[in-house]
């Protein structure tokens, strides 16, 4: 399965049907090596803080996206989004909430916990095949991601 | 979208800043672009100041980082700590690849970073990808 | 007192400080010198601040002491000579000395020593002494020639650099401007204008473009070695996959076809390593003959180093050629026959010198070339845990 430590793209989603479209969606757009899945907000939160299940994992290897669904058991997707935003070692990672909700407070609480961008799913099978793959594609291709280690980095690098 | 969708584009370079708006108006459903040259003037344009006062609040914002009299930091920093604006999504457009740029960016707040390209071609699909992503996929704060 | 000679002839001059005691035993050694054409000036003291006075007044070219003075200890002038910080020549000049005592006092510092009733030596120890002193001043002046111009060129260096990097990046942003709108030009107004309008516009396109691609490999250049990246184990065979996902359209485009055999773990810029790659199959590519490419990679464990190899079946480069290559901006083709700007294999260079090693080329016109360079092999890893040197291929596959 995936290394932990060399994950692109993290999927917080506990519905079994959007997961399986989300991942296919994904992997056929070639956009990104390793994806990993979580089903709720807990494994979510040890995941990106390498604690729990998680211990192996560090900081440094925090994945380049995380697409975070609202309804999660265990730990909402706003309460995750809020540990992520406020914490320094984890603040920069860019998460976009994918959800089905449609509540209007739901879209502004996320732009205002720091939520990257907001989308929501549609009902429709080939146009959420199309969101995701847009999603993915500006997210992964377009945007540029915040560097753990900036010195490290390759194709950004452009320092005198 | 039901009405055109606003953009405020912070950039001072004025050919630069044609560039982004043909790519824009070349869109289907073209957005209503606003340009400042600076960033004391982004600012008032977002607090609706002077002669910004009939300013449509924007449902993006498109931002370059080294503007005179304020630069791009500053704004961003302002924005995202404003109660009344820190959920306007923005979108760095600059030509810094810097990674200490792009991390500082991200701590201060910004929704997404991209680099401008070098080459035309790749300027006009960055500046189409982001208007076509925030205006056609996402969802925005009214 | 002082002594000084009336001999005309242009003897070797030689002012020289005699700590001893005994008068007569002073004339003799003076004799004795000036017999072996020496122009002698002497100070003669036995006590030790008369030492520290006369060295501190005078230079001399040597200091002749008796050893044993009932006054002073004479091995402490070699303390007086450090705290002033000069480095005069001291000959003990001495009676019964055991051969012990002679060699502690040489260990000491004396240059060296004679024996009273042996005072026919004594010249001879002094033109050696001399020379010896001499030999060491002209060291110390080369070393310290060397040092100042290693310094000069370092500063240049870093200079030249910095020029590369600073004229590069300032240069990108005007003429991203230039590009741009030239590129708008020939696009809107295509058809439009005459011609020759048309034309123009292309040749003006074509140089910034062409421009655009110079400054950037410039840049690329000028950054390596600047970045501070601190290199780590880094596996090849996955820098090799990221170029070949680089280069996926052109390898596709070109039908290449690339094999690649197991490669190690070493210490680089895994960044740096890319490049370097990307290059080399880059140019393989570029190259071509009239075969689609073919493209082997592999590497080799000699002593303490890796030898890369990336051989090809292009066009092959001509022995008088082929040191001239990686130098940068240099070009064997025209733009038409072959595109390229000629900074590509300087990178290279830059950045396997950069690591401690040497690249080349082994080729024949028509028959492809064979690049290769190498790369000091990793040993121990940060955690401290040591690499087998003597994994074999295999090994490193199931990674």
């Amino acid at each position: 399965m995936t290394e932990p430590n060399e994950v692109d793209i993290l999927l917080v989603e506990d519905n079994p049907d959007d997961l399986e479209l989300t991942l296919h969606a994904l992997r056929r757009e070639h956009l990104a090596n390793n994806i990993f899945a979580v089903r709720d907000g807990e494994e979510a939160v040890e995941f990106l803080f390498c604690t729990g299940r998680f211990q192996q994992r560090d900081f440094d290897h925090l994945p380049r996206l995380v697409l975070l669904d609202l309804k999660l058991p265990k730990l909402t997707g706003l309460e995750v989004l809020k540990r992520v935003k406020q914490d320094p070692r984890t603040k920069a990672l860019p998460v976009v909430v994918l959800t089905s909700s449609k509540e209007e407070r739901d879209l502004i609480a996320s732009y205002n916990l720091g939520a990257n961008s907001y989308i929501q799913k549609p009902v429709d099978f080939d146009r959420f095949r199309e969101i995701v793959k847009s999603t993915g594609l500006y997210w992964m291709v377009i945007n540029q991601r915040p560097l753990s280690n900036p010195a490290q980095e390759s194709r950004a690098a452009s320092q005198p | 979208m039901t009405s055109a969708p606003k953009i405020l584009l912070v950039d001072d370079n004025p050919a630069d800043a044609n560039l982004t708006c043909e790519v824009l108006a070349a869109s289907e459903h073209p957005a209503q672009v606003s340009t400042v040259q600076d960033g004391e003037q982004a600012l008032m344009f977002l607090h609706r100041v002077g002669q910004f006062a009939e300013a449509p609040r924007p449902d993006l914002i498109i931002l370059d980082l080294n503007l005179p009299r304020k630069d791009g930091r500053a704004v961003l920093a302002e924005v995202k700590a404003d109660p009344k604006l820190n959920e306007l999504p923005v979108v760095i457009f600059t030509t810094s690849h810097s990674p200490l740029d792009i991390a500082r960016c991200y701590e201060l707040g910004a929704n997404s970073y991209v680099s401008k390209p070098g080459n035309l071609g790749q300027f006009f699909s960055a500046v189409h990808s982001i208007e076509n992503f925030w205006f056609h996929f996402a969802s925005l704060p009214n | 007192m002082t002594q000084s000679s009336n001999d005309g002839n242009s003897n070797q001059r030689l002012h020289v400080l005699l700590i001893e005691d005994a008068p007569s035993d002073a004339e003799i050694e003076i004799a004795e010198l000036r017999h072996g054409g020496f122009d002698v000036t002497a100070d003669v003291v036995d006590t030790g601040d008369q030492v520290r006075t006369h060295l501190g007044k005078n230079s001399y070219d040597v200091i002749l002491a008796d050893y044993s003075l009932p006054n002073f200890r004479v091995m402490d002038t070699l303390d007086i000579l450090r705290e002033k910080n000069l480095s005069v020549p001291m000959i003990l000049v001495t009676g019964a000395l055991n051969s012990e005592t002679a060699v502690e006092c040489v260990k000491q510092g004396a240059v060296d020593y004679v024996l009273k009733d042996n005072v026919g030596r004594l010249v001879h120890c002094v033109r050696r002494a001399l020379e010896d002193t001499r030999l060491r001043q002209e060291r110390t002046r080369a070393q310290e020639q060397l040092a100042l111009k290693v310094e000069e060129l370092a500063r240049s260096n870093c200079d030249l650099e910095q020029f590369a990097y600073v004229a590069s990046h300032d240069l990108q942003e005007p003429l991203r401007m230039v590009a741009a709108y030239t590129q708008l030009l020939a696009e809107r107004y295509r058809g439009k204008l005459d011609s020759t309008a048309d034309r123009y516009i292309a040749y003006a396109v074509e140089g910034a473009t062409r421009m655009q691609a110079l400054l950037e490999d410039l840049l690329a250049f000028s950054r390596i070695g600047r970045n501070g990246v601190t290199p780590a184990p880094t596996d090849v065979n996955t820098a090799i996959e990221e170029v070949l996902r680089n280069l996926a359209f052109t390898l596709k485009e070109h039908s290449v076809t690339i094999t690649c055999n197991p490669l190690p773990t070493i210490l680089a810029d895994r960044f740096q390593l890319v490049q370097l790659f990307q290059n080399l199959i880059g140019n393989a590519i570029k190259f071509r003959g009239k075969a689609a490419p073919s493209i082997t990679i592999s590497a080799d464990k000699l002593g303490e180093e890796w030898v890369f190899s990336v051989f090809d079946n292009g066009i092959g480069i001509a022995a008088e050629h082929k040191e001239f290559i990686f130098k940068i901006f240099q070009r064997l083709h025209t733009r038409a026959e072959h595109p390229g700007n000629g900074v590509g294999l300087a990178i290279c260079r830059k950045i396997v010198e950069h690591n401690g090693g040497r690249i080349w080329v082994e080729s024949e016109l028509g028959r492809g070339s064979n690049f290769r360079f190498t790369f000091p092999a990793a040993n121990a890893d940060r955690t401290g845990k040591k690499e087998d040197y003597d994994l074999s291929p295999q090994d490193l596959v199931s990674r």
